[in-house]
Formats: structure tokens, C-alpha cells, sequence
């Protein structure tokens, strides 16, 4: 790929998916482009080929798997929103190995034990004590 | 010879001792800046001092004879052999590095909520925010040229405003700074010591020094109030399950740090820039004294 995608691609591949859930949600199956293009690329005056391009994204980045339906492809999200939310912040929380994590990603904090949690308070308490109080 | 001797002591003592010995002292991390500039121009001097230690041999037993050559070649060869596994490590952590967040990335671009964002209770007028619909409250980043911060739904419902716009700051400290390329940079030489060699703690020390850097960016935007209680409400919204038992946390050692208010003293910081230049001076003056024969 030549250029980076740009915002818009990044937007109209959201909107794939929140037509893709909703059509889950209604219990409609897997959609093909047609379907796709009809809904998301008619109201955006987009051409067939570039929801084609989107859902092929999607497919890619593991988040819409497709399957044979004659001579077309049928595209259905891998998991609900909430399901790929959860599986995300897995990656981040410590899906990952910890060695990757740490490196790819700067926590505001790492994990804290309850011990640490009850130390962590009473400093706090110290802190904001000192701080109210005036001056010596 | 000597030089050559004094090379490998050098590499030794730096990779191995002085790692060990600056973890310990941590009346450093009142000064962060400089902290970090010593802990890399140490790395990076003790692998100066290992690569240089080879090309060091070849003037030491310069002259005719067959063995001379055969040592002088094995020498040149182990830098080598180093070199590469520098080069090789530096490969392996930036790719895996690049390909993790990339890939994180696109997910929270396409499962961030942007109507949380419009809410008005993040100010995000660079398009880096992406807001989580998770209930477990938590703030990360992930740095690179198209930096993202990420929040969890959990932590925009129990932080207060004050310390969300800490938590903000802190975590657009990490992109602005690129503390990523401090850690990237540092890892990529931890990873080069041999495992009998490195020490974790120095790891875990700099992970510390770059928090502190970015707590204290906070500090100047939100007040230390609010970055010390932030720490503490992440803290506690942690599932129990999701915590790890082993200790490890930075967080007490950073509200110390927030706690104790008082800058360090500008000598202290003049006198651990020049301790950092005079550490890489020592290999670059034994290369020097190596060839000046």
C-alpha cells in the first residue's frame, strides 16, 4: 500500500462495522458487498470496489470473517463490539506477553496487589495532609 | 594489551556491576532527566567498550608471524559476532515492537467510542483520545508517530475531572516526549548483554524514571493532588483477577516521589550530566590510547 489510509477510510470502516453489528443484532447473517454498498456506500455516494476494499481491510485485521456464498463472499463481524472491546483490553491488561506489553504499550499504571493498594492509600492520606496543612 | 584488558573490564563493570549499584540509589529518581541520560550513556558506554575491545587487539600484537594474525582475526570476529547481535536484537525489538501497537491500534480505532470523546468530558482536539466501552477502569498509550491514548469507559465513570485531566497529561507526556524511543533505545541494549550480565532491575528502573517524568508533566497541568489520588483510583478499580500477586508496582514509589515536593538541587543534576559524558568518555580515551601506539 502506497499511502497511509487516511481518516476518512478509518471512518467509513467504522461505519462497516456498526453496519455489520447492527445486522447481526437483527439477526440478519453474514452480508455480502452488495448489501453492504447499498446501506453504507449508497448514503456516502461510495463506489462498490471501495466497500470492497474496506471489508477486505476488516477481514485482515481480524476483526470480519467471510465465507464462500456461490460466486460471492458473505462478511460477518468475529464478535460483538462488546466481544472485541473485551478481547482488545485483554491484549492490553495482559493478553500479551508481558515482555511485548510493556514495551508497546505505557501504562498509567501497572498492576497493584491489595497490599499495594492499602499503601498506596495511606501515602495518598499523608500527602494530602501535609498538603492542607499550612505552612510550618 | 592492557587496553584491551581495561576494555573488557570496563564493558564488564558497566554492563554488569554499575546497573546493580545505580538501581539501588534511589535518591536519583528526584531527578529524572539526568537519571535517565546516566543510565543510558552507561549502556551505551559498556557497549562501546565491549565492541571496541576486538579492533583494540590488533595494534597490541601488530608485527609479522602467522599466530599474531589468527588472534587478531578470532578478536575482530567476536566484535563482530557483538555487533551483530546489537544490530539483530535492535531489529527484533522495533519490528515486534511496530507490528503490537499497529495492530492494537487499528482495534481501538475501530472499537473506540467517539461520541464519548465529543462528550466534553475529554478535551482532545489532537484526535488521539479513543474511549474503551469496558467497565474496568484503565489508562495506557500507545506511543508512535500516530500516537493513541486509550481509556476504558470504567475510568472516564470513576475518575473526577481534575484527575482525568491528570491522567491525560500524563499519558500525552509519554507521546509528546517519545519516552518510547528511551525505552525502545534501552531495552534494545539490555537485550544485547548476555543474560548472565544484564540486570532487570536497571530495566524496571528506567520503566520507573520515564513514569516519573510524565507524573511530573502531569503534576504541572493538573496539580499534585489529582495525580496522586488518579494513582490510587486506577489503582483500586483493578479486578482482584487482573492483578498480578508478585509486588513490582511502581505506583507507591511514584506518590513518594509526588510527595516529596522538593526539586533536587541544580548541582546534583549539573554533576550527573557530567558523570554521563565522562562514563563515555572512558572507552572512546582507551580506543584512542589503543591506536595512539
Amino acid at each position: 500500500m502506497a499511502t497511509a489510509p487516511t481518516p476518512r477510510l478509518g471512518e467509513l470502516e467504522r461505519a462497516v462495522m456498526e453496519h455489520l453489528w447492527t445486522r447481526t443484532g437483527n439477526g440478519d447473517g453474514p452480508a455480502t458487498v452488495r448489501e453492504v454498498h447499498d446501506v453504507v456506500g449508497a448514503e456516502r455516494d461510495l463506489a462498490y470496489t471501495t466497500l470492497m476494499t474496506v471489508l477486505d481491510r476488516l477481514t485482515r485485521k481480524g476483526v470480519v470473517e467471510r465465507e464462500r456464498d456461490g460466486r460471492a463472499w458473505r462478511y460477518a463481524p468475529v464478535g460483538s463490539r462488546e466481544q472485541l472491546t473485551a478481547r482488545t483490553l485483554r491484549d492490553a491488561l495482559g493478553g500479551l506477553a508481558a515482555d511485548d506489553r510493556r514495551a508497546a504499550m505505557v501504562h498509567f499504571l501497572d498492576e497493584a496487589s491489595a497490599d499495594e493498594i492499602a499503601d498506596l492509600r495511606a501515602a495518598l492520606a499523608a500527602l494530602e495532609a501535609r498538603r492542607d496543612a499550612p505552612p510550618a | 594489551m592492557l587496553v584491551v584488558a581495561a576494555l573488557v573490564l570496563v564493558a564488564l563493570a558497566l554492563a554488569g556491576v554499575a546497573p546493580r549499584v545505580m538501581a539501588r540509589r534511589t535518591g536519583f529518581r528526584r531527578s529524572p532527566r539526568p537519571a535517565l541520560v546516566v543510565w543510558q550513556c552507561v549502556s551505551l558506554a559498556a557497549v562501546l567498550a565491549a565492541l571496541a575491545a576486538g579492533p583494540a587487539v590488533v595494534p597490541a600484537i601488530a608485527g609479522p608471524g602467522h599466530g599474531r594474525a589468527v588472534v587478531g582475526g578470532l578478536a575482530l570476529a567476536l566484535s563482530a559476532g557483538m555487533l551483530l547481535r546489537l544490530l539483530w536484537s535492535g531489529h527484533r525489538v522495533g519490528t515486534r515492537l511496530r507490528a503490537v501497537r499497529r495492530e492494537h491500534r487499528e482495534l481501538v480505532d475501530l472499537l473506540g467510542l467517539p461520541e464519548d470523546v465529543g462528550a466534553g468530558q475529554v478535551t482532545d482536539r489532537d484526535g488521539t483520545v479513543r474511549v474503551l466501552a469496558h467497565p474496568t477502569p484503565t489508562a495506557y498509550c500507545l506511543p508512535g508517530l500516530r500516537g493513541r491514548v486509550v481509556l476504558t469507559r470504567g475510568a472516564l465513570e470513576s475518575l473526577p475531572q481534575d484527575q482525568l485531566a491528570a491522567v491525560l497529561a500524563h499519558e500525552r507526556a509519554h507521546l509528546r516526549a517519545r519516552h518510547d524511543l528511551v525505552l525502545e533505545f534501552f531495552t534494545v541494549l539490555h537485550r544485547a548483554v548476555p543474560p548472565w550480565l544484564r540486570s532487570g532491575a536497571a530495566l524496571a528502573e528506567v520503566q520507573l524514571l520515564v513514569e516519573v517524568l510524565a507524573d511530573r508533566a502531569a503534576v504541572r497541568v493538573a496539580g499534585v493532588t489529582p495525580v496522586a489520588r488518579a494513582l490510587v483510583t486506577l489503582a483500586q478499580g483493578r479486578h482482584p483477577e487482573a492483578a498480578m500477586a508478585a509486588g513490582g508496582g511502581t505506583a507507591l514509589a511514584r506518590m513518594e516521589l509526588l510527595a516529596a515536593a522538593e526539586r533536587s538541587a541544580r548541582w546534583l543534576s549539573a554533576l550527573m550530566y557530567g558523570f554521563a559524558v565522562a562514563v563515555l568518555a572512558v572507552p572512546l580515551a582507551l580506543v584512542a590510547a589503543a591506536f595512539s601506539r
